[in-house]
């Protein structure tokens, strides 16, 4: 049962504070997956608030259910109103209700700008069920993609191309302007590949297999080996050449893609995150090293 | 597990007597997710609806052990 005294304290911190979450963890350390959405969301409307930590006081996470008749946290309050758990709080954001209710101006966004290419036309075409369910793309904001047939919602911003609709939500639809859709195929069945001008350069992993049609392919890329003189006299890919110092990379353009490989591609992974600190953009990673090398490409070359 | 899928589908139903009910276990432990479908949310925002759903299975939800430790998705729909 909610106690008077809790009651009385759960009202006065509701009235006091026009934005107040009440969550796992706080506003820097959130302790579940949940509050941590909404504390994303929170933060990217720029609107101030308040949070509360459930997590200190057992008579306040139990009385915040009761209170509000909501059985989980986090529970955003808003001008002493209940607005909502993750869930809502989610959907409010993407339809520009939640700015509405924090009084705040949702910013315009524009249409992005979408390209596809024939197979991922086709693809698309094949797939739809024709339900009436729509096309969504989901940028999240680490950049992992959603690409999915379902209902249309409010707020969607809608781009047409190749004769297909798009929705967006408007969060997704600005991280996506100049996205290339591309659909491949690959040993395993097709896939869809998709380039983001907007997503930030980050380390992109190479099979052994992969490298290995780079090479027959005569790619143009450079291909280091990080690994010790030890090392590299035991077992190694004879193109590759050794990453000592920053003078290895001196004189090559930072667009120009980037191996860097090791034993098992741990070493070469931390080099690689370097390398991208320092300004190239196409760094790859051969996963699994030369060991991955040896066993899938070139048998000749011994393991260790 | 499968007794709680069936204690919420029981739970719901009970206040929800019109409702097509889908339990599906979520993503761990003690997640679930749940789609309710009743004309009872007629007229009635999410928060009123998802109210309606949570006060069902509130006593699922109470106290550490718990069996339904989260829903991590809800949806209500009219038909």
């Amino acid at each position: 049962m909610l106690s008077d005294t809790v009651r009385a304290q759960l009202e006065d911190l509701i009235k006091k504070n026009k934005v107040l979450l009440f969550m796992k963890g706080n506003k820097h350390f959130p302790q579940c997956g949940f509050s941590a959405q909404v504390i994303g969301i929170l933060k990217e409307t720029g609107a101030k608030f308040e949070t509360v930590n459930v997590l200190q006081d057992p008579a306040i996470r139990d009385g915040i259910k009761e209170y509000s008749s909501w059985p989980t946290i986090p529970q955003l309050y808003v001008d002493g109103e209940f607005v909502g758990g993750c869930d809502i709080v989610k959907e409010m954001y993407a339809s520009g209700d939640l700015q509405k209710t924090l009084g705040i101006e949702a910013k315009p966004v524009a249409a992005p700008k979408v390209t596809l290419d024939e197979g991922a036309v086709k693809a698309f075409k094949d797939a739809d069920e024709g339900n009436g369910d729509v096309l969504r793309l989901e940028v999240s904001p680490q950049f992992q993609y959603d690409l999915y047939f379902g209902p249309k919602k409010a707020g969607d911003i809608e781009v047409k191309v190749s004769g297909l609709t798009i929705c967006f939500d408007r969060d997704s639809a600005s991280r996506a302007d100049g996205i290339v859709v591309g659909w491949v195929e690959t040993p395993d069945g097709g896939a869809f590949r998709i380039e983001n001008p907007n997503e930030p350069a980050r380390v992109k992993s190479l099979t052994a297999p992969e490298l290995k049609q780079w090479m027959d392919a005569g790619k143009k890329f450079e291909l280091f080996d990080v690994r010790t003189d030890e090392e590299r006299r035991t077992a190694s890919v004879a193109t590759a050449k050794p990453l000592d110092d920053a003078s290895s990379l001196a004189g090559i353009d930072k667009a120009t893609p980037i191996v860097l490989m090791c034993h098992h591609g741990m070493r070469s992974r931390n080099a690689a995150e370097k390398i991208l600190r320092d300004g190239f953009t196409q760094v790859y990673n051969l996963e699994g090293g030369i060991d991955a090398w040896s066993l899938k490409v070139d048998t000749t070359v011994p393991r260790y | 597990m499968g007794d709680t899928l069936s204690d919420l589908r029981t739970s719901i139903l009970a206040q929800i007597p019109d409702a097509q009910v889908v339990v599906a276990p979520g993503s761990g432990g003690g997640h679930f997710t749940i789609s309710v479908v009743s004309p009872v949310f007629e007229g009635k925002n999410m928060v009123q609806s998802q109210r309606l759903v949570y006060g069902a299975i509130a006593h699922l939800m109470k106290g550490d052990g718990a069996p339904v430790h989260a829903v991590d998705k809800l949806t209500t729909k009219v038909p």
